[in-house]
């Protein structure tokens, strides 16, 4: 049977064309346009669309607010990732073995990563209200005491609370997916390790961690860029406050471009992020040997 | 001195009764062949003897010491998996240095342990090669050099040999067999494979249900089977099992044929039997018939050659027998021919019991 060929060899092209247009139209044009518009003068309160070139990317060297800001995420990303690591890995090793309930338990145990993080974020500034909130109503009848803790506000506590509740919400997603890597560790590979005489450690090293350090690897990637980029649990528990405090690089960007309306400025800010991320990544893929 | 003394030993998963009450001794240096069909508790047993199941009650001592509850680290044996188990991510040395690092060997020691247990599996020039980049029987023997790199007590065997193609696997069995007379370990050995249990074993466990059918040396088990389903699962081709009634000389088969049977006059008569015979006890007719034997006369039906030998089947006492002459002695189904059975080593099974009478 020969099948029918079109006389032009092409024609497959173009019935392909309009998806692939439509895909650039929706995914590149606003990349390129916001780079474009970076380069600009662009704010909402004056009609100057004039081409500005480096003049936005200067001002970013020069505005500490924005350096603070990116410590604050680099700070909130240090604590935060390795943490949901740990904990995750540990949650999942528990969950391994066979147990009543074990279904239910890990259902329940995600639930916090199906919420939006902004109700997330609502609820915990609820649960750390000074007055009204349980946290410290449950504090204070530990410690015997009244203790108002002022969660959100005093300096010293709200990074605890942020990461709290940033660790809170993202373990499970560490948790489902080094289980699932787990369980797929050829479970007669570690019995004949135990057999050998290894203990825990030294089974995770040489047989657990390569077989699932793969999906680790992207687990821990996915949850780095989506730390770097914090914003919903921060706007819902402080806006970026006391002051600047906590103050991440996506609540800055946000400030900038609709409290300030710098739009030009913002779009530089965010090209900064795009190219400290694509470094970032870069390197990790390489260095986990992913790109293999 | 036993160097493996079960007690009593029960394993339940769930509602599931996997290994109902086996009691077990073996001497130090023995080979002994836990065998059965699947899912008669075997593996089970050995996983138990390993500490890789928890034992629902009973007891295990290991070298004279209780290690009932004992974790399979403390246990002083090694063993080799079905599926070879091996590290993916050592290469051959490190997977057979393993066992040996983690219980804090000198380096120097581990080098000259590894060498001399991969002389003699044959395997020094793979050490630096990953287990990916090897062959299934190049795969166990780097499983097994792991085991006998250790000084263990106890060597276990789990099926090792059955992803292996038919011809590595009388290879590895050959190699097994030679292991086990120069280093006299004591050794515990799981198959399915009745002619692994016979050329392996010092003395066999025959395992069904969960329970111990018989255990004894291959030959008792082979040629004193107490048992119809021992006389059944052991031999190839498997015995003959043909319907009868005892009668004041012998046996009355199904069809009314009546065969004298030497030495079983206490017997008693009218009893309803199975005549086990096997293929191998059934000859061409020779010049005279033999004492002992009856002679036969039948119609091949099926004519399968193996080469050195020809397994026939052919209709007798109501049923199909299969009887194993020599090469060229039938040439094709329907030939007339007359078969001289060799009634002394026949056995008589209770067919209600089925036990060996």
């Amino acid at each position: 049977m020969t099948a029918a060929v079109h006389p032009d060899r092409n024609f497959k092209y173009w019935l392909l064309a309009p998806a692939i247009f439509l895909l650039l139209l929706i995914g590149l044009f606003p990349l390129i346009y916001s780079l474009v518009v970076s380069f600009m003068r662009i704010d909402m309160m004056d009609t100057d669309t004039s081409f500005a070139w480096f003049y936005n990317y200067k001002q970013l060297f020069k505005d500490g607010r924005l350096w603070w800001s990116l410590a604050h995420t680099l700070l909130i990303t240090a604590i935060a990732l390795p943490v949901e690591l740990l904990l995750g890995l540990a949650m999942a090793y528990l969950f391994l073995e066979k147990m009543p309930w074990r279904q239910i338990f890990i259902s329940l145990l995600v639930l916090p990563t199906i919420i939006s993080p902004i109700v997330a974020g609502a609820t915990w500034r609820l649960l750390f209200d000074n007055k009204y909130g349980p946290i410290n109503q449950i504090i204070s009848w530990v410690a015997g005491e009244r203790i108002d803790a002022l969660w959100t506000i005093k300096p010293n506590l709200v990074y605890p609370a942020i990461i709290f509740c940033e660790i809170w919400q993202w373990t499970p997603f560490m948790f489902l997916i080094l289980l699932a890597a787990l369980s797929n560790v050829d479970k007669s590979q570690t019995e004949a390790a135990e057999i050998d005489g290894a203990r825990f450690l030294r089974i995770f090293r040489y047989i657990a961690l390569p077989a699932i350090w793969p999906v680790m690897a992207i687990a821990i990637l996915i949850r780095g860029l989506d730390l770097f980029r914090i914003f919903d649990i921060i706007w819902a528990l402080t806006q970026g406050g006391p002051g600047t405090r906590t103050e991440t690089i996506s609540i800055y960007a946000y400030t900038q471009g609709f409290k300030q309306f710098e739009t030009s400025y913002t779009a530089a800010i965010a090209f900064l992020v795009v190219f400290i991320l694509t470094v970032i990544c870069t390197w990790a893929i390489r260095r986990m040997g992913l790109a293999k | 001195m036993s160097d493996l003394k079960i007690t009593d030993l029960h394993k339940h998963y769930g509602n599931f009764h996997a290994v109902k009450g086996v009691s077990l001794d073996v001497q130090a240096g023995e080979f002994t062949v836990l065998v059965g069909p699947s899912g008669c508790g075997k593996s089970t047993l050995l996983r138990c003897i390993a500490g890789l199941e928890e034992t629902s009650s009973g007891r295990i001592e290991i070298g004279g010491k209780d290690v009932t509850h004992a974790r399979p680290r403390d246990r002083d044996i090694a063993m080799v998996f079905q599926n070879y188990a091996l590290y993916p991510y050592l290469n051959v040395k490190d997977n057979i240095a393993f066992g040996l690092r983690a219980r804090k060997f000198a380096e120097t020691e581990i080098e000259k342990r590894v060498k001399r247990a991969s002389d003699m599996l044959g395997i020094g020039h793979l050490l630096t090669r990953f287990p990916r980049e090897l062959s299934g029987g190049q795969r166990q023997r780097v499983a097994i050099g792991r085991a006998i790199v250790r000084d263990a007590i106890l060597y276990l065997f789990d099926e090792p040999l059955s992803n292996l193609d038919a011809q590595l696997r009388d290879d590895m069995r050959v190699e097994i067999k030679r292991l086990h007379q120069e280093l006299g370990r004591t050794m515990i050995y799981v198959t399915h494979d009745q002619i692994e249990a016979m050329t392996l074993a010092d003395r066999i466990v025959l395992l069904r249900d969960g329970v111990v059918e018989q255990q004894g040396s291959p030959l008792d088990l082979f040629e004193r089977p107490q048992t119809r389903f021992v006389a059944g699962f052991l031999g190839s081709p498997k015995m003959n099992f043909l319907k009868g009634t005892l009668t004041r000389t012998g046996v009355s088969l199904a069809d009314g044929r009546e065969l004298v049977l030497p030495g079983r006059e206490s017997l008693r008569s009218g009893q309803a039997v199975l005549l086990g015979v096997r293929p191998q006890h059934i000859a061409l007719a020779g010049k005279t018939v033999a004492k002992g034997h009856e002679r036969i006369p039948v119609t091949i039906e099926l004519v399968q050659p193996t080469g050195s030998r020809v397994q026939v089947t052919l209709p007798l006492g109501g049923t199909s027998v299969i009887a194993e002459l020599g090469a060229h002695e039938v040439s094709r189904p329907g030939e007339k021919t007359f078969i001289d059975l060799d009634m002394t080593r026949a056995i008589v099974i209770d067919a209600v019991t089925e036990k060996v009478l």
